[in-house]
């Protein structure tokens, strides 16, 4: 069931994209991650479709990183689609945020997310987010507490 | 709209129209004759009344008769009617929809005075009626623009706090970056020129959420409770010193529980206190005093230092938005925070001012309304 990317990172701003990864590489979070440059390619690739056709979509990523506020496809429309699905709702999804008080947030909690972070993504902030989602030790080097 | 108001005066006999027309020849109204009931029913085809008057035997179709038909029609079931006739009756209730609008009787021979008045009574009120239309149709466009100007601010603050933020997490987050991985490669003036555009970004930041809160607070639906604000306040200081250590002695006096809504006013605590600890911050021996009195039907809460204080001739510009007594290099701030507290406290029906002496020490006031 391991999939070879264990980090979907869904998110059009490269800057925002390049300073995410480099937390993780910081923080020793080593887990092979794909960035993914908006909600469409994420759609594609979490069902197998488009530029993604034929991937088992049986291997699901540890955790998939979502941006809310994307260009054509958008973070909500994704995370519906992604809980509304009996195979892939079980993967855990954590949205990115601007803003705290983005009401966003909260719709995406109705539709099942499983924590949010909001940017810029420093390390405490990811931190929380991560163990919020129980996937702390899967990611880390760090020991289970 | 500015026509003269109709009237339109229904008789079978010629000469009585006449004598309407005699009568009334002196006001500044247009008569609309007609001979039957067929012919007034026409005549509320073209034109607007602003009354009628009614013979009330006439063959065919008598008085009563019209005015049922009028009340049952849309466009004439509130014009009013002045019946005449040479018969008095108290039994005007024979015709059909008489509740629906206002009608008057008046016997043949009648007084000359006592028509006009009549008919000047009915004319004003069809004029005030239809300024009230005007009005109400004002409210209801201007209504309507304010909805939309909400909404067009609703998305403006979607996306200065969605869009602005993106470059200045990347200046943040790339200077973070120099700071981490090529300090060694600076010199002084490097470094104090990246410190410098980290603390203006990280300032940016503040203003950006500041802004935004201020905006938000606009709409913001004030939900009272009954709250603790000797709790609050305790809050508040353990919050700032985590953010911001301090070294004034902070006095807590006495502070009764008030009716506000329990969010907006740790703001207020929140920005208050931390004016206070911020603007005594160069003084020696620091003291903030938060206390409390009752006066008359209100309760007053107050936050009193001995810091920078200000010039009094200023006060007027101490709540407004971007207004600083202060500059920056004196003391930091994004100039927002007093505005969010003062529009806080008028949204409970409130009041806050101040007191200040340069160099003694400023005290800030507000009062929040007992139930």
């Amino acid at each position: 069931m391991n999939s070879l990317y264990e980090i979907i990172l869904v998110e059009d701003n490269l800057s925002d994209a390049e300073l995410t990864i480099r937390a993780f590489k910081k923080n020793n979070i080593a887990n092979p991650l794909l960035h993914l440059k908006d909600g469409e390619e994420a759609l594609e690739y979490v069902f197998g479709t488009g530029k993604y056709a034929g991937r088992n979509i049986h291997e699901m990523p540890k955790v998939i990183l979502l941006d809310l506020k994307m260009p054509k496809v958008g973070g909500l429309d994704v995370l519906k689609k992604i809980k509304s699905n009996e195979i892939t709702k079980i993967i855990p999804v954590v949205l990115l945020t601007s803003s705290k008080q983005d009401k966003d947030i909260l719709e995406g909690y109705q539709f099942g997310a499983n924590s949010y972070i909001v940017k810029p993504v420093g390390f405490e902030n990811f931190v929380k987010a991560i163990s919020d989602v129980g996937l702390y030790w899967l990611l880390g080097n760090q020991t289970p507490k | 709209m500015n026509s003269r108001p109709k009237i339109l005066i229904v008789d079978d006999k010629p000469e009585n129209l006449v004598v309407l027309e005699r009568v009334l020849r002196d006001m500044n109204v247009e008569l609309v004759k007609a001979l039957s009931g067929n012919e007034a029913l026409k005549a509320t085809l073209h034109h607007n009344f602003a009354l009628a008057l009614l013979d009330i035997q006439m063959p065919e179709m008598d008085g009563y008769e019209l005015a049922g038909i009028l009340r049952e029609e849309e466009k004439t079931n509130h014009l009013p009617f002045i019946f005449i006739s040479a018969v008095y009756t108290d039994n005007l209730n024979v015709f059909k929809g008489y509740e629906k609008g206002a009608f008057s009787f008046i016997t043949k021979p009648f007084q000359p005075e006592i028509l006009i008045n009549k008919v000047k009574f009915f004319v004003e009120k069809h004029q005030q009626e239809i300024e009230l239309l005007q009005l109400n149709e004002d409210l209801v466009s201007k209504n309507r623009d304010l909805e939309d100007s909400n909404k067009a601010l609703d998305s403006f603050s979607y996306s200065v706090s969605h869009d602005l933020r993106a470059p200045l997490r990347a200046l943040s987050g790339y200077s973070k970056i120099l700071e981490e991985d090529y300090v060694s490669l600076l010199d002084d003036e490097g470094k104090r020129v990246l410190n410098l555009i980290q603390h203006n970004a990280e300032k940016m930041g503040t203003l950006i959420d500041d802004l935004l809160m201020f905006s938000r607070l606009g709409k913001k639906n004030v939900q009272k409770t009954t709250i603790n604000m000797a709790e609050i306040v305790d809050t508040v200081l353990t919050e700032i010193k985590q953010s911001r250590p301090y070294k004034a002695n902070v006095k807590i006096k006495a502070l009764p529980f008030a009716d506000a809504d329990q969010t907006l006013i740790q703001q207020v605590w929140f920005n208050l206190i931390e004016n206070a600890i911020k603007y005594s911050g160069k003084t020696d021996n620091a003291e903030v005093e938060i206390g409390s009195f009752q006066s008359g039907k209100a309760l007053t809460y107050y936050v009193k230092d001995n810091g920078a204080g200000f010039n009094m001739d200023y006060v007027d510009k101490l709540f407004g938005v971007f207004q600083r007594l202060h500059g920056t290099d004196e003391f930091e701030g994004t100039g927002i925070g007093l505005a969010i507290v003062q529009r806080i406290i008028n949204k409970h029906g409130g009041e806050i001012w101040a007191e200040a002496k340069i160099k003694e020490g400023a005290t800030f006031f507000f009062t929040l309304p007992i139930n």
